[in-house]
């Protein structure tokens, strides 16, 4: 197992190396020079200007720079941000943190949902429920994330005023808006813990909507194809009782794929968290990203972009490990 | 699809022995996914009603009126009912003018059936809302309206006041259009080097799969809001180089060039697979020692035995185009909000600042027709798929 995990990563290194020199020629689209409004700020002095220059070889060409930065990668060090003032590394760990938190959430809940929903409509293939949840299914692929936000948001105004008349109050059944409360400092650990959680539902729930559906979709048609095979006929003369057979038999066969695309999930998971945190103003990565375009912050886009990759890519390696778990017919060798 | 078969039907009650055609057995299998055909169904009537948008939509694209405004008005209520004699009558409307709540303050709007009734007119003229049919054929003829001082908003208005049912009209140009032309550039790209990899194998197909492996490790969200950021800026060197000035025309073809960017690469590796298992077969030897050139035998034997997966993941791949160019104009880098509309850019207004939902429910009416595009492209891919596959047939 261990050789193969070596042999895994050391077969990212290229591709990561790839993607920074990707990732470094994009940002070379940034119209003149990254200074240039330093330049002009009467608050920065000369000097400090000439050094930054040196320290990113902004007098060389491009590919020296390349490897001045990758040399400055290599010592964990991602540049400086030049609008906050500070080191990139500063600016982008709290938003990354918050759209992992985020994601995390919605993929909890992802395998919460989806695959209670995908063993039920298999084993009642063809029922009234497993139509519904097809139909469904086909509606949670077809709406934009984005767009689902702002409706559910428009949801929980419109029954905050239709309930307001009977039972007195002003507050909505769910918060539409931010990562914490305003009195979040004064909260105990436990009670901040809460108050994130309670502020991620809606998102997190909206950013899982077309995982769900896709997912419960694909473990159906496994499950339905396990529960005709020979193994299940066998524990069903053995007169074992249909839970145990539907879950300890067929849906550990069935859910191989599905662990497969654990990997496959968290680009879209990301992606698609990253409208959400917009409508709902969560401090996430996309609107940071955003700003950093804005501002042409450069540093700090290589730095969302490096670090996502490498989330990405580590993601997709834990998936690879857990599938040969899963699956005692992968071999590592 | 629908000339198919009118084309078939006559033929086949005079020529019983004959057998089908490939594409008549794809034809008969598809119209047995009623889902697959409503989807298609739909897809035909949005294009349509889009093609026509200048025609139908009562109003330009950024037609609105400065005094009386008519910022954040709902939609128009229409009547059927003469209020004289209690029975039904052509639709007509009120004017409709903005009023102070009395206790709140708010900006209200408030029929005024004083002014007498409105009705709606169709096939008028209204010089002020020219249009180009499919930018050929200039004209004023609308199909409905009112005469002013009314107007008629079916889905309301945004914050400028300009009708929010003409933009639903004229964005679907943008965002049903950029689908099919990006889906166009990753087909291009995606066949062109998957099959040049497939073919030739070795260091070129290291290589280009190396290539797609980098393009798939960024974020492909992330990925496309940097690029559509800055290459929007007509300052950028390549725009330099190429003397752009980025203007709407340019910035349209850039998102659909990077969204075809990102989305290639899955195409490629699958064309790539398939001609790795094709090109040890029969026929293909057979072509090779006949002396055909290479990129005949590529082209000409390899690729079209790829046909059927190809078309259906072109298929897939449309919704989510239009999923991209949505989007990149929700966060504001898609097309140019000055002279285009697009779905996203219009369920960008009702996140602006200070707008509360509950209010204006009316501007969340775009995203309804971004969901039916989505859910029928899938739909019609679906179809096509069991369609295509033999082993599907029923």
């Amino acid at each position: 197992m261990i050789p193969y995990i070596i042999r895994r990563i050391i077969h990212l290194i290229p591709t990561f190396i790839g993607a920074t020199l990707l990732a470094f020629i994009i940002s070379q689209l940034v119209p003149g020079d990254f200074l240039n409004s330093m330049r002009l700020s009467p608050d920065v002095r000369p000097e400090t200007i000439a050094r930054l220059e040196q320290s990113f070889g902004l007098d060389k060409p491009w590919y020296t720079q390349y490897f001045l930065w990758m040399g400055s990668l290599l010592r964990f060090d991602l540049g400086q941000s030049f609008s906050g003032n500070q080191p990139v590394s500063a600016v982008i760990t709290k938003p990354i943190i918050n759209s992992l938190i985020l994601v995390g959430i919605s993929l909890i809940m992802l395998y919460a949902v989806a695959i209670p929903l995908g063993v039920f409509s298999a084993v009642r293939q063809y029922s009234v429920a497993d139509q519904i949840i097809s139909a469904v299914s086909y509606f949670g692929l077809a709406i934009p994330n984005f767009f689902f936000a702002q409706v559910l948001i428009l949801c929980i105004f419109l029954f905050r005023s239709f309930t307001r008349e009977y039972f007195d109050y002003n507050q909505l059944i769910l918060p539409v808006a931010q990562m914490t409360s305003s009195n979040y400092d004064t909260l105990t650990a436990f009670g901040k813990f809460k108050d994130v959680l309670w502020h991620a539902l809606m998102p997190a729930f909206v950013v899982a909507t077309s995982g769900i559906a896709g997912l419960t979709r694909i473990l159906r048609g496994q499950m339905i194809e396990q529960l005709s095979s020979d193994y299940i006929r066998t524990a069903r003369s053995k007169g074992l009782d249909e839970r145990k057979i539907n879950y300890k038999h067929a849906l550990r066969i069935a859910i191989i794929p599905f662990v497969a695309t654990i990997g496959a999930l968290l680009p879209g998971l990301i992606g698609g968290a990253g409208l959400v945190e917009i409508v709902v103003s969560w401090p996430g990565i996309t609107p940071t990203l955003l700003q950093a375009l804005t501002a042409q912050d450069i540093y700090v886009v290589l730095g969302f972009l490096i670090i996502s990759t490498l989330l990405l890519m580590i993601g997709n390696l834990i998936s690879d490990l857990l599938l040969a778990v899963v699956d005692p017919r992968i071999r590592y060798n | 699809m629908a000339d198919a078969a009118k084309s078939l039907t006559p033929r086949k009650s005079k020529q019983v022995e004959r057998s089908k055609s490939q594409a008549q057995i794809v034809w008969e299998q598809f119209r047995k996914h009623k889902a697959a055909l409503i989807g298609g169904g739909i897809l035909i009537f949005m294009y349509l009603v889009t093609a026509f948008a200048g025609f139908i939509a009562p109003y330009g694209i950024n037609e609105y009126r400065r005094r009386p405004a008519t910022d954040f008005q709902p939609p128009t209520k229409i009547h059927w009912i003469d209020p004289d004699t209690g029975r039904l009558t052509r639709p007509f409307i009120y004017n409709v003018v903005s009023d102070r709540d009395p206790v709140t303050r708010q900006k209200v709007y408030v029929e005024k059936p004083e002014e007498g009734k409105f009705p709606i007119r169709f096939f008028i003229n209204r010089p002020e809302a020219s249009y180009k049919l499919f930018g050929l054929f200039e004209s004023d003829l609308h199909l409905f309206g009112v005469d002013e001082p009314a107007r008629i908003f079916l889905w309301g208005t945004n914050n400028l006041g300009k009708d929010v049912f003409s933009r639903v009209l004229y964005g679907g140009q943008v965002s049903l259009m950029i689908g099919i032309i990006a889906v166009w550039i990753s087909f291009f790209l995606g066949l062109f080097f998957g099959g040049v990899a497939g073919f030739y194998g070795g260091i070129v197909d290291d290589i280009i799969m190396r290539i797609i492996e980098i393009i798939d490790a960024i974020p492909g969200l992330f990925l496309l809001i940097t690029l559509s950021a800055l290459l929007r800026d007509p300052r950028n060197p390549i725009a330099q180089t190429f003397g752009l000035k980025m203007n709407s025309a340019q910035v349209f073809f850039m998102i659909v060039l990077v969204l075809g960017f990102i989305g290639w690469g899955g195409l490629a590796r699958v064309i790539r697979g398939q001609i790795l298992s094709m090109r040890e077969l029969d026929y293909a030897n057979a072509a090779k020692s006949l002396g055909a050139s290479e990129s005949r035998i590529i082209w000409r034997h390899l690729l079209p035995g790829t046909a059927s997966y190809v078309i259906v993941s072109l298929t897939l791949a449309i919704p989510g185009f239009i999923l991209g160019e949505t989007g990149l104009s929700f966060i504001g880098l898609g097309p140019s909000e000055v002279d285009t509309s697009s779905w996203g850019i219009m369920l960008r207004d009702a996140t602006a600042r200070g707008i509360s939902i509950q209010f204006v429910p009316w501007l969340l009416l775009p995203g309804i027709p971004i969901f039916f595009a989505i859910l029928s492209w899938n739909l019609v891919g679906d179809g096509l798929r069991d369609a295509l596959d033999p082993k599907k047939r029923r």
